[in-house]
């Protein structure tokens, strides 16, 4: 597994988190627990967009990436 | 035989009042509060069951007096939830039989209660160490009511400072395979949710004996046939390693990348889901 890979795999990782967050926020019956899990999707969401710029600078710098 | 059918008639209309009486006078008569009410209780019973076997006696006077008690019992309910006083008087103060630790000998004589009367009713709340109990009440109703020193106290979430998530009742929307719409609306799910979670299971609505949904939206179900195993909801404790994976993944990054810039953002990153992680630990737990 190149490093490349592993972080395309925490990418989608991450995206599957971001969305169990949200339905958890959706149907959460306390109030409570409806702020934490909408605070922590939106982290969530952060950490994302900067992994995805990662990802892309690494494409950059690799090339033999580009089809990936 | 004309004693026989009497009686079952007085029989049936005693059995009538009392279930109408029972239900005017509400939960309050069951738990026995006060002497008085307890007293109440058993005279009803008694009135009704001297009717019915004396068959010399006359029915109307039974129900009569059957009457008279509950109403007189309401009314005394009803006086005592105006006036403390009146509520002092006819249902009784409590009595503190431990203070600070020590043992009130006055008040033991004034209720005239046994030391071993006492510490049978401290087991009974399963204290057994007389010296544990800070504070103790005879309450009107006989019982006694324990506060026992911090330190003999059970641990709560509390005393260790742990942050704990809060609860709502779950709600049973399925019973005997009938969807329960009243806690259908309670808990905000609508029947299209419920039938995707019953497919997610792998059972359909006839074969489930009873569902609930817990406060996360987790759907349990029991059914009728106890062979099969219905997996228990595991998104939360799955959703939970996945948020530790990837903070270990991003740290791993952070350690193997040669770029400062990128260093960087991982470990800001890595800071970030380990925040998130702190936070919902209440809420992910099983």
């Amino acid at each position: 597994m190149t490093t490349f890979s592993n972080v395309k795999q925490c990418l989608s990782t991450i995206k599957g988190i971001e969305a169990q967050l949200s339905t958890l926020a959706l149907q959460s019956q306390d109030h409570n627990a409806q702020n934490a899990f909408h605070e922590s999707m939106l982290i969530m969401g952060e950490v994302k967009n900067d992994l995805q710029n990662r990802s892309r600078e690494m494409k950059l710098e690799e090339p033999q990436y580009k089809n990936s | 035989m004309p004693d026989v059918a009497e009686i079952v008639i007085r029989s049936l209309i005693f059995i009538a009042v009392l279930i109408i009486m029972t239900k005017i006078l509400g939960k309050k008569q069951i738990s026995e509060i006060s002497f008085f009410e307890y007293v109440s209780g058993i005279t009803i019973g008694s009135i009704a069951a001297e009717v019915i076997m004396g068959l010399n006696r006359n029915v109307g006077h039974g129900v009569l007096a059957i009457t008279l008690f509950a109403v007189i019992t309401l009314l005394v309910d009803f006086i005592s939830l105006k006036s403390k006083k009146f509520r002092d008087a006819v249902e009784g103060k409590g009595t503190i039989i431990i203070k600070d630790g020590k043992i009130m000998e006055d008040n033991l004589k004034k209720e005239m209660y046994s030391l071993d009367e006492i510490q049978s009713l401290l087991r009974k709340k399963d204290i057994f160490n007389v010296a544990d109990v800070e504070f103790a009440m005879l309450e009107p109703s006989g019982d006694i009511s324990a506060l026992l020193k911090k330190e003999s106290r059970p641990l709560t979430p509390k005393d260790l400072q742990l942050k704990t998530a809060n609860e709502k009742v779950p709600q049973t929307i399925i019973m005997d395979g009938e969807i329960i719409n009243d806690a259908m609306t309670a808990s905000g799910k609508d029947r299209r949710w419920l039938s995707t979670e019953l497919e997610k299971l792998g059972v359909t609505l006839e074969n489930v004996f009873l569902g609930q949904v817990d406060s996360y939206g987790d759907l349990t179900v029991d059914i009728y046939d106890d062979q099969i195993n219905i997996p228990s909801p595991q998104q939360r404790p799955l959703l939970k390693a996945m948020i530790k994976k990837c903070q270990a993944d991003l740290e791993v990054f952070a350690l193997s990348t040669e770029s400062t810039s990128a260093k960087e953002m991982y470990k800001k990153n890595a800071d970030k889901m380990k925040e998130v992680l702190k936070n919902l630990e209440p809420y992910l737990n099983g």
